[in-house]
């Protein structure tokens, strides 16, 4: 079979797989970005159980391979009753795993602001809350923004392992055609470069905004 | 639902005895990946660092290419791509040379730094006391540099220790792949996950200390003082 008549094959399937690891990667982000804050803030909680928890939890799910946190969620709490299909199980475990580290990455953003910006807030009769969410979290966020940038990368590549758990990804689908056309060689060379045109202009992106935030400081 | 076997005592000195030989399959790629990712992520570091465009150029294509492409995609192509063209290595070699090129790409970038972030006095005083270039990189800079690259490297490990787990897909039998023929033997899906997570964390953590301790020992402001 001629590259020609098996990319008619393959274009087409592997589009849509690709569609539907990014949506994997994106619903993972959302879920990554909002537990990786609450944990962030438990974190630096003067609370000493709270802060405990959070440094537990973040601490667990950074040494252990999203590979076994997968196999932990989708073959391990159905061993107990607890129900998820692979897509579910795949959606929960990476976001689970990036939010491990989008809570350290918000922890470094968030110590990064100068105390005097909420000492001056507080002094003009702000509370707390609105410190935070007003001068703290928006300057934590603006720092934290090429880290959140390499975590989404990583969680776009990292979607591949959700074929391991059979997750309808961009890996399953190649394993399948691979298995249908005996061209494993030409089909993940097209696979990897699927995943090169969309995580490369990204590092692009990320590497320029780190520029310009050295700039900056 | 079928039934799991009884968890007996035995049943869990059993599983955690096959995992154990798994995990010393682990700690085995992970050292050997290690290696080949140290040997060929130096050789691209002195590629991107010499004069020549052409080196320069290929070391930048190889560095982009392996860091925007996920590791399991790698294996495969190494491992079921390459086979069906007659160059079949076994799963062990196939995943320690795919685990390694992929590190070289990180790992370059971690010894360019470590290499530019010695001062240049260095260098320029090995010189004048009559050292040759050569001389000077070997015997003042690349000791220094090593010091500052020890911290990174720690943490690449790390990350490598886990991502070893994705061998499993190529039927390497680390310990990820001996939970699986467990699972399939016992049912005790939940137990055997647990536990080599728990194993995952004993390897990682100490790791992970020691990594911090070399932060602080090796980082090159403290150095200095």
């Amino acid at each position: 079979m001629s590259f020609a008549k098996l990319w008619s094959i393959i274009h087409e399937p592997l589009f849509w797989a690709a569609i539907a690891s990014l949506k994997i990667a994106l619903s993972a982000l959302l879920i990554g970005l909002v537990l990786g804050l609450a944990i962030a803030l438990a974190r630096m909680n003067p609370n000493r159980h709270l802060s405990r928890a959070a440094v537990a939890y973040i601490e667990f799910l950074r040494g252990i391979p999203a590979l076994i946190l997968l196999f932990l969620i989708y073959f391990g709490l159905a061993a107990v009753g607890i129900r998820f299909s692979s897509l579910q199980a795949a959606i929960i475990g990476l976001g689970l795993n990036a939010s491990a580290y989008l809570a350290e990455v918000y922890r470094a953003g968030l110590e990064a602001v100068p105390k005097g910006q909420t000492e001056a807030a507080r002094a003009i009769g702000m509370r707390r809350g609105q410190v935070l969410r007003w001068i703290v979290l928006p300057q934590a966020l603006a720092i934290s923004l090429p880290p959140i940038g390499n975590v989404a990368i990583s969680l776009i590549k990292d979607t591949s392992v959700a074929s391991l758990i059979a997750a309808p990804d961009l890996m399953l689908r190649a394993n399948d055609l691979s298995s249908q056309t005996f061209k494993p060689l030409e089909i993940y060379l097209v696979v990897g470069a699927i995943y090169f045109v969309i995580c490369f202009p990204l590092s692009l992106v990320v590497r320029a905004l780190e520029k310009r935030g050295e700039r900056k400081t | 639902m079928m039934d799991g076997a009884v968890v007996t005592p035995e049943m869990l000195l059993y599983l955690l005895r096959t995992l154990l030989i798994g995990a010393g399959a682990t700690i085995w790629l992970t050292a050997a990946s290690l290696v080949v990712a140290v040997v060929l992520g130096f050789g691209l570091a002195l590629m991107r660092l010499s004069d020549s465009k052409v080196l320069q150029g290929i070391a930048r294509v190889y560095l982009e290419i392996f860091r925007n492409i996920p590791i399991l995609t790698q294996l495969f192509v190494i491992y079921f791509g390459l086979s069906r063209y007659g160059i079949m290595l076994p799963a062990t070699v196939a995943a320690t040379l795919g685990f390694g090129l992929n590190g070289a790409s990180m790992l370059s970038e971690v010894f360019r730094s470590a290499i530019l972030s010695v001062d240049r006095g260095q260098r320029e005083a090995g010189l004048a006391i009559g050292l040759t270039s050569r001389q000077a990189f070997r015997l003042l800079i690349l000791p220094q540099a090593a010091r500052t690259a020890i911290p990174p490297i720690g943490n690449y490990a790390i990350g490598l220790l886990k991502d070893t787990s994705l061998a499993s897909a190529v039927a390497v039998p680390e310990i990820a792949m001996r939970a699986k023929m467990l699972v399939a033997e016992t049912y005790l899906s939940t137990e055997i996950y647990m536990m080599v997570a728990v194993v995952y964390l004993a390897l990682s953590l100490p790791l992970a200390r020691l990594t911090a301790l070399a932060e602080r020992r090796f980082s090159p402001h403290r150095s200095a003082a």
